[in-house]
Parts: C-alpha cells; structure tokens; sequence
C-alpha cells in the first residue's frame, strides 16, 4: 500500500510538473507521446510481466481509434457518446483476450509464434483500413474527428493524456501487486510450474493479453479526438516496433519503465531524425545491447530497489482458507502401458499398483524410465497404449492443473522454483493454489496468507521465514527445499518426487526425509519417490518398485529388493 | 489523480518569470515582426520513412529556391531561414511538428512535399491560419483555406497522355492497374471518362493492396489474357517497379504500350533499362526536359551542389517550383494574412524549374511533358505546354 | 490443354516454390535452432544486393552465388558468436534481437548503396511456350534450381552425418554434447548455412523484383506462415506449408482480392495455431 501511495504521489506531480520544464509546444507534443506511453505500459504488462512478446500493440491502439473516432463523428450530439467510448475502450481488450485463448490453447512452440500472428495482425488490420474505404477514408484516413466535447483542442490536450495516462499507471501499479500480477510474473519464468500449482496458464496469459488490449484502447480512443484524423499509419509495422523498443529500453518488467521508453525516447526520435541521419542506426544499436546485456532496461534495477523500500517487514499473516479438494486416498492403477517418443521406445507393458497410503521409492539403473513414468502419469508424454487411474479419474485426460487441483503434487528432478521472486512469493503461489478463486486474484491480502503446514515448514526449514530474500540468491540445498515446501503447501494427497536429495548436505537430507514423512502422515498421502541413494531408500520407503527397461521388474520391500537375485543381476550400480 | 494542469496562457506568463519563455501568441495573430528578422519557412520533406528517397533531393531544391529567393531579396524584405519537418514522420507527429512550427517557431509559410495522410494532418493542425504549399503529384480535391497546391493533378497527368497515346499509337483498348487507394482510384475515375470521350474501352481494372510488396505474375497472365493497347499503371514505389519487370519478362512489352503516372527517374532507376519497352510517363517535370529555363536551372542545381548531387526527378524538383510559389504568393499579397493571401494566389505568376507556372483556384496551370523510358533515362516525345488543373477550389 | 489454365498453373506453382525458397532458410535456423530470425528477409536483400553488385563490376550474374555465400560467412560469423549465441535458450529475445539486426543490416546497405531503387538485368531472357502459354524463361530456371536446393536438403539432411547430427541437437542438446557432438560449432555452422540459403534466395530472385533496402519483408512475411502451417519439423512440412500458403493465397486472391487472399492466410495459420499447433508435419 505505501508503494502504490509513494506512486501516485509521483505520478501526479511529475505530470503536473512536467509542462514546466519543456513548455507548452512540447507540452502539446507530449500529449500524443503520453498516449503511446499507455500502449506501452499495456505492451508492459502482457511482456514485462506475463512474458508474452507483441509485435502488433498498435493493433489494439489503432482498432480503437479508429472506432472512436467513427461514434465521435457519427453521435459527437448524443448522450450515448461516453458509454460509447467506453465501449471502444473496452472492445480491443475483449478482442486480445479471445485472440489469446485461441493462440494459446495449442499447447506447443507457440511463443515464437505468436509475436509473429501479432505481427501478421497489424499488417492485415493496415491493409483492410486501406482497402475499407467506405468506413476507414482509406489511405487518407478517417478526417474531420471532432475533439472530445468539452475539452478545447490545444489547451486540453495534454491534461487528458497525463490524467489517462495518470490513471493507468496506477491501474498499472496496482495489478501488478496483485496476486495476479505475481502470478504473471512467475508464469514468465516457468510457465510448467505454475501449470503444476494448480493455475490456468493459458487463461492467465490470456488476460494479461487482454489487459495490453485495453491499454491500448484507452490509448486509441484518446487518439481520434486528439489528433482529429486517424490513418493506417497506426497499424504500421513502425509504430508497433517503435513501442517495443521502447519498452526494452526503459525496462520491461517495471512500471515506469515502458512510461519513461516511450515519452523519452519517443520524443527524441520525433526531434532526432531531422537533425541526426543516422538516429536510426543508433537506436537500433541501444536497442540490440539493451536486449543482450541490459535486459531490464533503464529502469529495471533501479525500480525494484527502490519499491523495496516500500515494503513493510511485519505485515500481518492471515490464515489461509482450508484446501477445496479433501479427496481421501485412492488407488493408482498403472495397466499395460506402452510409450515411445519417435522410434525408441521407453515403457513396455508396464504394470504398477498401489493400494494403499505410504511411501514407494521408484529405483532403476539410468535410463530405465522412471521419469517417463511419472510424465505419462502426469500427461507431459503421452502413452500409446495402457490405462493409468489416480486421483478418482480412470485414463489420463487431465491436465496437470486439474491434477494438482484432485490431489496431486510434483516435484521435478531439477528445482523448478521463480529465481526472480521472492521466498514468500513462492510459498504464497503454493499456498493458492486450490484455495483462491479468479476473483482472489485480485486481492492483496493472499499474499498474507499463511498455514499450518506452512508454519510447521518454516519451523523445520528457518530458511523458509526470510520471505523478502529473492530465490535466486539461495543455495542449490535451499531451493529443492523451497521447491519440496511449495509442493507440500498445496497439501497433496498424491505427491510424486523426482530425488528430491540431489545435491543436499547430509544434515538436510536427514530433514527432507522427516519432513516427507511427517507430510505422508499428516495428508494420509501416497509418495511416489524416484531415489538413487540406497540408504535413503532403506529410510524412506515403505515398499520399493524396481523398474528396469520399461518394465517393472520387482516389487516389495526394502529388504526383498535387497535379497532378490534378479535386481542384483541388472543393477548392480547400488551398493548393498 | 493527477492535478490539471493549468490553462495554456497562465501557465506561460508563469514560465515567462521564471525562464524567459514568451507570452504565446494566439491563432491568427501571428506577429508582424521587424524587418530584421528572418522570414521563417517551415518545410515537411520526406527525411524518413519510405518515401525518404526523395529527401534528399527536395531538401537541395529547396534550398536551391531560398538562396535564389534571398539574392533577390527575400520574401516581404525579410531573408528566408528554414525550419525543418519530418514529412515522412506517421501524420499524428507531423501535425505535432506543425502545431509546434506555427506557435512556438513561429513560421510564415509552410511548404511540404509528402503524401496525402501527412497533408491532411498538416491542413488539420494548421486550419488555415498560416499559408500552406503543397507540391507533389497528387489526387486532386484539396481546397481547405490558405492551402495552395501546385501540385500535378490526376487532370494534368491522364488527360494529354491518354489522349497523346491514342493518336500515336491508336491506343483505344485499356487496362487500368494500381494500388488500392485515394490517388489511383481518383485517377482512374476520370481516365475512364478520357477513354469514353475518344470511344475507347476498358479492357479491365484491378487494384493491389499497399503494404509488403506483390508479386505481379498473376495480373500479368491477366492482362495478357485481355490483350489490351493500352496498361494505365497508377501502382507505386515498389510494387510499380515489380510490375514493370514482370510485365517485360513476360514479353508483354513486345505489344503492349504502358503508361504509369508516378514514374520519375529514381522509380525508372529500379525498373531497369532492358524492361522499359514501351514505357511511358507524364508529369510536369524531367530532368530530361531540354528547354532553356531547365538547363539553367540543371546548371545552377549542378554548380550549389557540385558532383555529388541528389539526382533530378519530378518528386524533389517540385520542392523547388513549391518554394518559389510560396515566396511569390507572400510577395505579390505583401503580407501573410489569409485573406491577403488567399486573393493574392488567383493569377499568381511564378518561376518554376521548367518555365513559369499560373495559379488558379489555388492549384496550377503548368507544362506537362510525356517522356518514353529509354534506357535508364527518359527521353521527351512530346511537349503539351499549358495544361489546366481542372480543380475548382473557391479563393 | 487450356494455355490459360497452364499459365495460371505456372504463376501458383512459382508463387509456391519462391515462397518455399525463402522460408528454406528460415526453416533451418528456426527448426533445427529455434532461432526465429527476424532479419531473414534482410539477408534475402543482402543476396539480392549482391547480384546487384556484381552486376555494376561487370561481372557475370554467377559470382554472385560464390559471393553471397562470403558475404554470409562474414557476417554471420560475428553475430552469431556476439549475439545469437547468448540468445539460444531466450526465444523472445532472439526475436527482439534479429529484430534490432535487421534494422541495423538495412541502415548499412542503404549507407553503401543508397535508398533508392536498383535493378538486376536477367541473366537469361525471353519467354519460352509451355503447351501454349509464354512463360519467362527465367522465372522456370528459377523454380528449377529452387526444387534442386530443396531435394539437396532433403537429401543433405537425411543422408549425412551433419545431418543426423543436428537431429540429435535438437532431439536433445545435452545428450548431443555428451556424445561429444560440438553443439557450438554445430549451432554457428547451422545459423551461417540458414543465412547462405536466404543470400541465395535473394540472388535468384533479384533479377525479377525491384532491389532497394527495405525489400526484406517484402519476401519474409509469408513464410513464417509456411512454418506455421508445415510445422518445423522438416522439408517436407516446408514444401507442404508453401502449398497450402502459396495456393490458398493464390487461389482467394483470383476469386476474390488480394486483401481477401492475406486475410485468408492469417486465418488459415490462426486456425493452425489454434488447432493444430505443431503443424501439419510435426517432427
């Protein structure tokens, strides 16, 4: 809260400031470059936060300028006219959010992609604005808009750009506070994880797409009446581009840092490339270092220092809500599976039944498939043939977030936590999923939460109640601890660990094994555990599953596995 | 929420103690300074953007305009200084640029060569409140106040040409090809009226898109198909030059005559000197035209800027005859204020790079020149003399 | 046979084999990389710069080819060791960075050679009749060689060693360094062969366009599409993508326009995306 205080006081009196220092024909100027600056923030938003690279941004900018300056021209007389503009704003956020669900919903290599349909959209929006002469005026544009009724043309003109552009940054500030905005944030680091927390990433994606949207209908319904004419030249590759560049400039992630892009260097290029002929070139130079060695921009270091500041050390926790799912135990039948990825094949006929709760280890030489089985259970592979049921559903048709939301959690062989979030960040996401709603989302005091499970954690690992320490500074002990944590912070009745020890100390090894068992008990869960280290196997399991070629080769206790002559005689690499 | 900002004028006075800023003077009243100070041009060249090949040209021109303009005296007694624009620049900056120019650099006239979106934002931003000379070639139709347009218009181009091509070559069958949008339409238009009134028809009309260039293979199969006399081409930049070498490489030059009415020398340049067969254009300046008034102006043009010169072609020369015309319209009406200004244009006699040009209803009587491509150059077949803009603009 | 179907048969059939001749190299860098090479269309206008350039020395249209490929090697070499290298696991930032590139190769070509327009003169003229129609000649030598380039690929990539060994890049990249594969040397040498593929696309086609440097995207837009709809996985994704792109286009451009033509192409590849996201070969 006194981050979003100290911004607004800020905001504020640098826009009232402002046409001080550069005059009123700058000032004037600077109207039209304080609407670019919201597009950009949008751009900010949907990039810098959710990861999501756009190419066309001046698609939605350009959409709704054109539309506002149509009701502008055809109601300027009627009291619909506001409710109207309302609607223009509104419009692009809609039509970038659809366009999101459906370029997301395919589920592979569509990063690369979809900077390209955003690059395809503005060309074909351009070409159609051309080509529509009837509605668009064509290549001369759409002429002779009236001004926003009320306001005087020259006069008014930057007071409502910085009041919007005032307003949207503190819209800004404030949803990227927001559990969402940490969500988006953690979703651009590694979108896999926050799959297996439980969220919908495709639909988050889409909102911070929509979201960008919007901006950029805030930004183009302003434009008509601002600039009375409105051309193609706003579904240019230029503008679009020019907006990325500078947001990559100023900084992505930040919220100052899109703003700051496009006023500063916006404006520069408009007085530059009259007087410097080569400007282009040394922009296109910044911009190439920026992106290589400087990937938060101007502001990307500097921002979050100081919004550190802001930050309150004793804020109260509050308990978290108990979990929605309270499934009891169910069995998993593993029946006949048979997977291969291209010609090789990984699992053949593999059986494996588990009928009641405790602690199975998954042992087998390298390369035996343990990993494939955990994918296949969890839908990253898909089976050929063979039946998998768990978590009360027979088959795998679930994806990974509706697993996690039945019961499961994964922890994946190499920690998989936000390097560029904080601990508590982390443990916040864990313990939200299956216990927020979309509406949650939008409320600051999750990230207060706190539970049980998560108090008796932080009693076990100390580490763990440091919650303003970024992940990235921890050791490679302490993030598998971290990641182990958030697993157990969704309180999962099926918990599959891929060696969750790798790379522990002795002393943390012994308390990851406690704390595996503790959590069994507690959830009354089943562990499935894939464990290299024999003498973690004799703690932990309460039966051991021997998998050799695909196949499962051996099942029963510690000690049977030990004595059977037919594991010793493939697997001879663990030592009695 | 952000505070409002104060109004304009308040918070001018406020700068005005504090830094040295001056009190800003409000539309219309734009100041009759002393005669020491210079007469301030304000100019939009194509200095980006894809057009920016011109630049360079229209900017000598137009400097080759202001010295000729200062050795005789400047315009109202006054030596003219130049205040850059960025034509090329997205219209919503360049009507930025010329809020800016008006109020603050206080310019007295401005003169651009850009297209027709620029212009539109210009005449827009400018409402009439100081004088405006537009110079390329352009669709005809722009009558806002104090505006004044030199400009080739599509009456000037299609009518001598069409006419010309049809008495040399018994040219009656045409087809019409071009970017979808203002000018070509326009143009069109009223080449299909020229084509009726000699009796000839219109073998086929066809547009392509602006944007990433087309490929032309498949309108060429079609114009082959319709066989006409006669290829009308209002296509532009790169898309008339990919047409052109299609059209010649299907051997469609062989029977075919071409007229494209935004082809100068640059364009020319792109097409190559084995696909011109048969290639026409015509507008109101080649740097081939062989007339007295232009080898002197070649001349002085070489002499200013030496070898290294931005070559000569009829979008860039017209920075020059624009620069003039603005000079002489301020000079004849012996002041800038619009209705002096405005009265002042009707009959407006001013020098151009090839002769002389006469304004009425504020856009220009001017020689027109058909050239065949020849090579890599032009070579002039025919000069029309006088031709009349056919646009009636109320002064 | 009718000489106005044959013709139309051969405009679609040279749309659809340039397109694939562009989206060759992009496949390359993009497929086997996942290096989404934004100034791809600038080295297809470096290619055609060559061309140009060697045609002012006089020289014959053929130095060209060996001259591109230097060109490539040149250039290619010191981006990819300073700015591809760092970007191999940064997808988005390879696009901003290629991006940043293509803005950068544009600038320096027009700094040598100018904004304005150049023209290239056909190596070979004239038209020869194909079952009635006239068709440049030029043009067929062109689809001739584009079909050449493309079963040499094929070929290059399933038969020899280079080829099994960036399949085993892609397939995994730490088990091909682990088999002692030199995956850098590799990378750089598969980057540098995308960019020769797109010089060369660009002499081929220099001789029918116009020659100016912006003319990248021009020929690059529509094959991120090809790739789209192929899917990355191999040549034949590449020749089935330029198909369904090329004739589509070609198709609803005839019937309706060529506005309604793009639009049908964005649709057909959104419709991809949405539905069949890995394309229509997936690897």
């Amino acid at each position: 809260m006194a981050w979003l205080a100290a911004n607004l006081a800020f905001i504020t009196a640098i826009l009232v400031v402002l046409p001080q220092i550069v005059g009123d024909f700058w000032a004037f100027t600077l109207a039209l470059f304080l609407l670019y600056a919201v597009a950009c923030l949008g751009l900010g938003l949907s990039w810098g936060q959710a990861g999501l690279l756009s190419l066309g941004q001046g698609f939605f900018v350009g959409f709704s300028a054109y539309t506002s300056g149509l009701i502008l021209i055809g109601f300027s007389a009627s009291p619909w006219l506001f409710p109207l503009l309302g609607l223009s704003v509104i419009a692009p956020g809609l039509i970038a959010y659809f366009l999101g669900c459906m370029i997301f919903h395919g589920r592979a290599q569509n990063t690369a992609f979809f900077a390209i349909i955003t690059l395809a959209l503005i060309l074909l929006a351009a070409q159609i604005a051309t080509a529509w002469e009837s509605v668009t005026g064509g290549y001369n544009g759409l002429r002779n808009i009236p001004g926003l009724p009320g306001f005087s043309e020259l006069e008014d003109a930057y007071t409502v750009s910085a009041v919007a552009l005032g307003l949207s940054m503190m819209f800004a500030a404030w949803i990227m506070q927001t559990p969402l905005g940490v969500l988006w944030r953690a979703l651009s680091q590694d979108e896999r994880r926050v799959a297996f927390l439980g969220f919908n990433h495709n639909q988050l994606k889409s909102v911070a797409f929509g979201l960008s949207g919007l901006f950029g209908g805030i930004a183009g319904t302003l434009y008509a009446p601002q600039n009375s004419l409105v051309t193609p030249d706003l579904f240019g590759f230029l503008l679009s581009t020019s907006f990325v560049v500078w947001v990559a400039i100023g900084g992505r992630n930040t919220l100052y840092g899109p703003v700051l892009g496009a006023i500063g260097i916006g404006l520069a290029t408009n007085t530059l490339r009259e007087s410097i002929g080569f400007w282009e070139v040394v922009l296109a130079v910044i911009f190439i270092v920026a992106v290589l060695y400087f990937r938060k921009g101007l502001t990307g270091t500097v921002e979050p220092a100081i919004k550190r500041r802001f930050e309150r050390n004793d804020r109260v926790r509050k308990s978290a809500p108990e979990r929605h799912s309270a499934m009891t135990f169910d069995r998993i039948d593993i029946e006949n599976l048979n997977l291969s990825v291209g010609n090789v094949g990984i699992l053949e006929d593999l059986d494996l039944t588990i009928g009641s709760p405790g602690i199975y280890c998954l042992i087998g030489p390298n390369g035996a498939g343990k990993t494939t089985i955990f994918n296949a259970m969890t839908g990253e592979l898909e089976a050929q043939s063979g039946t998998v049921s768990m978590l009360g559903a027979r088959g795998i048709k679930m994806d990974a977030r509706t697993q996690t939301i039945a019961g499961l959690g994964r922890k994946f062989q190499v920690p998989s936590v936000f390097d560029e979030l904080t601990v508590g960040e982390n443990l916040a996401i864990a313990l939200w999923s299956g216990r927020s709603s979309r509406r949650d989302l939008l409320r600051m005091s999750l990230l207060d939460w706190e539970s049980p499970v998560l108090a008796e954690l932080e009693r076990r690992f100390p580490f763990l109640a440091g919650r303003r320490q970024m992940v990235g500074s921890l050791s490679h002990g302490q993030r598998q601890v971290l990641d182990l944590a958030m697993v157990l912070c969704t309180e999962p009745r099926l918990i599959l660990l891929d060696e969750p020890c790798a790379g522990l100390s002795l002393a943390e090894t012994n308390e990851v094994i406690s704390t595996v068992r503790w959590a069994v008990d507690r959830f009354q869960a089943t562990a499935m555990i894939i464990e290299h280290d024999m003498a973690m196997v004799r703690e932990l399991a309460d039966r051991v599953f021997v998998v050799h070629n695909g196949s499962m080769l051996f099942e029963g206790s510690v000690a049977e596995v030990q004595s059977n002559d037919a594991v010793q005689a493939v697997y001879t690499g663990i030592a009695k | 929420m952000t505070d409002k900002p104060r109004h304009f004028s308040r918070r001018s006075v406020l700068a005005g103690l504090a830094g040295g800023a001056s009190l800003m003077a409000l539309p219309g009243g734009i100041g009759t300074a002393g005669a020491s100070n210079p007469f301030k041009m304000g100019t939009f060249f194509s200095l980006s953007g894809p057009a920016s090949l011109f630049g360079p040209t229209q900017t000598a021109c137009n400097a080759l305009a202001v010295d000729e303009i200062n050795a005789a005296g400047g315009i109202l007694g006054r030596s003219v200084q130049i205040v850059p624009g960025d034509g090329g620049a997205p219209p919503a900056e360049a009507a930025k640029t010329a809020v800016r120019m008006m109020l603050r650099d206080k310019v007295d006239v401005v003169v651009g060569s850009h297209d027709s979106a620029v212009r539109q934002a210009i005449v827009g931003a400018l409402k009439g409140r100081i004088p405006y000379v537009y110079t390329p070639l352009y669709e005809g139709g722009e009558c806002a106040p104090n505006t004044y347009v030199p400009a080739d218009t599509p009456q000037q181009q299609v009518k001598p040409s069409i006419n010309a091509l049809h008495d040399m070559f018994g040219a009656k069958k045409i087809y019409l090809i071009g970017n979808g949008y203002v000018w070509p339409q326009q143009t069109n238009a009223l080449a299909k009226r020229y084509i009726a009134e000699f009796g000839g028809s219109v073998a086929g009309e066809e547009y392509a898109p602006l944007g990433p260039g087309n490929k032309f293979d498949d309108a060429v199969t079609r114009i082959k198909n319709a066989n006409p006399d006669l290829v009308l081409i209002t296509l532009v930049g790169g898309d008339n030059v990919n047409f052109n070498r299609t059209f010649a490489g299907f051997g469609l030059d062989k029977n075919i005559k071409r007229l494209s009415l935004l082809l100068e020398e640059l364009t020319l340049q792109g097409i190559g000197p084995k696909n011109g067969n048969g290639l026409f254009s015509c507008m109101s300046y080649f740097a081939a035209v062989d007339t007295p008034a232009n080898n002197a102006f070649k001349a002085r043009y070489a002499k200013k800027f030496g070898a290294k010169a931005p070559p000569l072609s009829m979008i860039g020369v017209d920075a020059y005859s624009g620069t003039n015309c603005a000079a002489s319209l301020i000079n004849k009406a012996g002041s800038t204020d619009a209705k002096a200004v405005m009265a002042a244009s009707e009959g407006l006699q001013y020098k151009t790079a090839t002769g002389t040009g006469t304004m009425t209803n504020r856009h220009v009587a001017k020689d027109m020149f058909l050239a065949e491509a020849k090579g890599a150059e032009f070579k002039i077949i025919k000069s029309f003399g006088k031709i009349e803009h056919g646009e009636k603009c109320s002064v | 046979m009718d000489p106005v179907l044959i013709a139309n048969g051969l405009n679609i059939s040279f749309e659809i084999v340039t397109l694939a001749l562009v989206a060759m190299g992009l496949a390359v860098t993009l497929g086997l990389l996942g290096v989404l090479n934004l100034a791809h269309g600038e080295f297809v206008m470096i290619g055609a710069f060559c061309a140009f350039f060697v045609q002012e020395q006089g020289l014959s249209y053929l130095w060209a080819f060996p001259l591109v490929v230097i060109v490539c090697i040149v250039i290619g070499w010191p981006v990819e060791r300073s700015i591809i290298r760092a970007l191999y696991s940064r997808p988005f930032d390879t696009i901003l960075a290629t991006w940043g590139l293509s803005l950068l190769l544009r600038e320096i070509v027009e700094f040598f050679f100018g904004p304005g327009f150049n023209s290239v003169d056909q190596p070979v003229s004239g038209t020869v009749n194909i079952f009635g129609a006239d068709y440049p000649l030029y043009q067929l030598l062109v689809m001739l060689v584009a079909v050449l380039l493309i079963g040499a690929l094929v070929a290059w990539y399933v038969k020899s060693s280079t080829g099994r060994r960036i399949q085993a890049l892609v397939d995994n990249p730490d088990l091909a360094k682990s088999v002692g594969i030199p995956t850098i040397a590799l990378a750089r040498n598969t980057f540098i062969f995308g960019l020769c593929l797109a010089g060369i696309a660009g002499v081929l086609l220099a001789p029918i366009v116009a020659v100016y440097p912006g003319m990248g995207i021009d020929h690059v837009l529509k094959s991120f599409f090809v790739l789209v709809v192929g899917g990355l996985g191999n040549v034949v994704g590449l020749v089935v993508g330029s198909g369904v792109i090329g004739g589509a286009e070609s198709i609803v451009a005839a019937i309706l326009d060529r506005t309604a033509g793009y639009t049908f192409v964005l649709i057909v590849a959104l419709l991809f995306l949405w539905k069949k996201p890995g394309g229509l070969v997936s690897r």
